[in-house]
């Protein structure tokens, strides 16, 4: 298995590559779309700026870099949609980075821009984002038959879909699985709203006055007595739950280690489901973040890749972690039922 | 215009249905005083006035447990049959068994008249296409690509945004090459799409090969896997967890939340969750803007109104 590893300026893959990233993915943001959009419509799920580059030169300089370790750069187009103009305008870009900066291939989200991509640059690799959502065998089928090389699953697949999904995918269509570094508490391919301006619907949810209404009354009234109860500890979980996905309020804990969504513990059933790649996001982390989450990656990768156990590895996973109660409440993991 | 009617949240058909006839106008006009429900009753049938149902929608569009069984749909088709209503199967995103479950309860539409399926991921469109040649597929509205966050709803008419990005908010990409070679490939002629906030181009509905359809009066605005009521009696353990277990809690509870609006001074927007989706329901403004362009629309030919189950609404 290879391990996806952010990259978001060419001083960051000397350091990257030595730790064992396999395959990097960047995000691009050409002036001109910033002089057309401003902040109103993100290029990519990162944006307008933090997190990406805003220079093809840095590219093409770590595009460079990155081969001389033997490694491909995909670069994002992954906004849930493009206008026709949008297309229109990105399809150049694309080209130019391809042919002049050299980048192996590009992540996107949008199914008919996907076709476009297809259609003008057939020789260019495609994956299919997590935003595409990709929940059955039938989204297989459907992205092998449009020609995309990877399918990058949706965080919300648990250990039986992934494995199921990789069996229909085999010998047509990479697979790439997250692992570690962000959540999202909605299902990314289907959630409308915008993170820019106002922040994320998700979080602010847990802390706005809500009520839950019984149904079918004349008028809807808070509930009241033990379904009360069970409403409010609802909420309180929920809140709790929310927390954990948004990387428990800190994005390290006191040792260093990052905080936030992780699928460490699951990393043996991921390979033998067949998984041929493992995505840590966060292309808008620090370095120093990113050095860190790619060694306890890389760690717990070595360790199965040696013949150590599930539990072994699950042991490992939740000793570098070194923060057993947030492991125990299981609100952080990607794949609960690979939890040990 | 045709108008179709929604029940996400139906086991059974409601007796009503059997009647037929006047049915929008007793099951919307008998919501609660105040109700989006009443609301939207008096503006459908003041642009629409012989606005009379034709079609039922059965199945949920978030959640794949509530497909209904092939006994189910059974006894929703003979339900509308009797009120000579044609039927139309709700599938929700699906997962690798929610499709195999969708493929038992699309068989038995086979044979229905006029019958179709209304598919809510690219999976299930290309499934379905390869397996059952002749039925009719619609593209549902939660592949329909575009902003829905009614928080920043005030903003798309700003003057002070980039006109670049207050015209690509009011549109989608679905009028780009690729998007229509898909179209055309997997033979779709209808879309659905949502009452929108922001004043969506014309282009982007009338500028289509596919028919329209309008839901009202909520629109959609996210959904997860992991389900908020779901989890209010489960395990802790499994709570929020895609495909936990649950006791279907949406049908008996909703949540509601106030969004404070950005500088506005107290004020509120609702955001309803109903079970693992969050819906926003249009303003009679929005509603009266979209219903008056309708009456002259060569795409749009039919409206989807959601009707709660008991004829009263779903919260603010």
């Amino acid at each position: 298995m290879k391990l996806t590893v952010p990259v978001s300026s060419p001083e960051e893959v000397e350091m990257l590559a030595g730790n064992g990233a396999g395959e990097f993915f960047c995000g691009y943001v050409p002036p001109e779309w910033l002089e057309r959009y401003g902040g109103a419509f993100w290029l990519n799920r990162r944006g307008p700026v933090v997190g990406n580059l805003v220079q093809q030169d840095d590219v093409s300089l770590l595009t460079e870099r990155s081969h001389a370790f033997g490694i491909p750069v995909h670069v994002t187009f992954n906004a849930p949609y493009y206008t026709p103009e949008q297309q229109e305008f990105l399809l150049p870009v694309i080209d130019r980075l391809a042919r002049e900066s050299g980048v192996d291939g590009v992540v996107v989200s949008d199914v008919g821009f996907l076709v476009a991509l297809r259609c003008a640059f057939p020789g260019l690799s495609v994956h299919a984002s997590s935003v595409m959502a990709a929940l059955n065998p039938g989204m297989i089928d459907f992205l092998d038959e449009l020609g995309a090389r990877r399918v990058i699953f949706p965080r919300s697949l648990d250990l039986g879909d992934i494995a199921s999904l990789c069996a229909a995918a085999v010998g047509r269509l990479e697979t790439e699985a997250f692992v570690l570094n962000e959540g999202c508490v909605f299902e990314e391919g289907y959630c409308m709203t915008t993170h820019r301006s106002v922040g994320a619907l998700c979080v602010q949810l847990p802390g706005v006055p809500h009520r839950v209404l019984p149904l079918g009354g004349e008028h809807a009234e808070s509930l009241s007595g033990e379904e009360g109860e069970r409403a409010r500890e609802l909420m309180g979980a929920f809140k709790d739950w929310v927390w954990f996905q948004n990387g428990c309020g800190n994005s390290m804990n006191s040792s260093g280690i990052p905080n936030g969504p992780c699928g460490l513990c699951a990393i043996f059933d991921l390979a033998r489901a067949g998984v041929t790649s493992l995505k840590i996001s966060g292309r808008g982390v620090s370095s120093y973040r990113k050095f860190v989450g790619l060694q306890m990656v890389r760690a717990v990768l070595d360790l199965v890749e040696r013949g150590a156990s599930r539990e072994e590895a699950a042991r490992e996973a939740v000793a570098l972690r070194n923060t057993p109660k947030f492991c125990e409440a299981r609100y952080m993991c990607y794949y609960r039922e690979g939890a040990s | 215009m045709e108008v179709g009617l929604s029940f996400p949240f139906l086991a059974a058909p409601p007796p009503a249905v059997l009647r037929g006839g006047a049915f929008l106008e007793e099951a919307l006009r008998g919501a609660a005083a105040g109700d989006a429900h009443a609301a939207l009753a008096e503006a459908i049938l003041r642009y629409f006035p012989e606005a009379a149902p034709s079609r039922v929608y059965v199945g949920n569009e978030t959640c794949e447990r509530l497909l209904p069984t092939p006994r189910e749909i059974g006894s929703w088709v003979a339900s509308a049959r009797e009120g000579r209503l044609a039927v139309s199967l709700v599938l929700p995103p699906l997962s690798r068994d929610g499709l195999a479950k969708a493929e038992e309860a699309v068989r038995a539409l086979e044979g229905v008249e006029e019958a179709e399926v209304v598919a809510n991921d690219w999976g299930t469109v290309h499934r379905l296409r390869s397996r059952h040649p002749g039925l009719t597929i619609v593209l549902g509205r939660l592949t329909h690509k575009m902003l829905r966050d009614p928080r920043l709803a005030e903003y798309f008419d700003s003057p002070q945004a980039p006109m670049a990005a207050r015209a690509a908010l009011c549109r989608s990409g679905e009028l780009a090459p690729g998007f229509r070679a898909l179209m055309e490939r997997y033979g779709i002629g209808r879309r659905e799409v949502d009452p929108f906030l922001q004043p969506v181009e014309a282009d982007e509905w009338e500028n289509r090969s596919e028919k329209v359809s309008v839901h009202f009066p909520y629109l959609f605005v996210t959904m997860g896997r992991a389900c908020l009521l779901g989890s209010m009696h489960g395990d802790p353990a499994v709570n929020f967890a895609p495909g936990a277990p649950c006791r279907s809690e949406c049908r008996k509870y909703a949540v509601e939340f106030q969004l404070p609006v950005p500088g506005g001074n107290g004020k509120v927007k609702y955001l309803l969750s109903r079970g693992n989706a969050y819906y926003h329901t249009a303003p009679p403004s929005v509603t009266g803007r979209i219903l008056g362009r309708l009456s002259s629309s060569r795409q749009v030919d039919r409206i989807v109104v959601t009707v709660p189950a008991d004829g009263h609404g779903w919260g603010k």
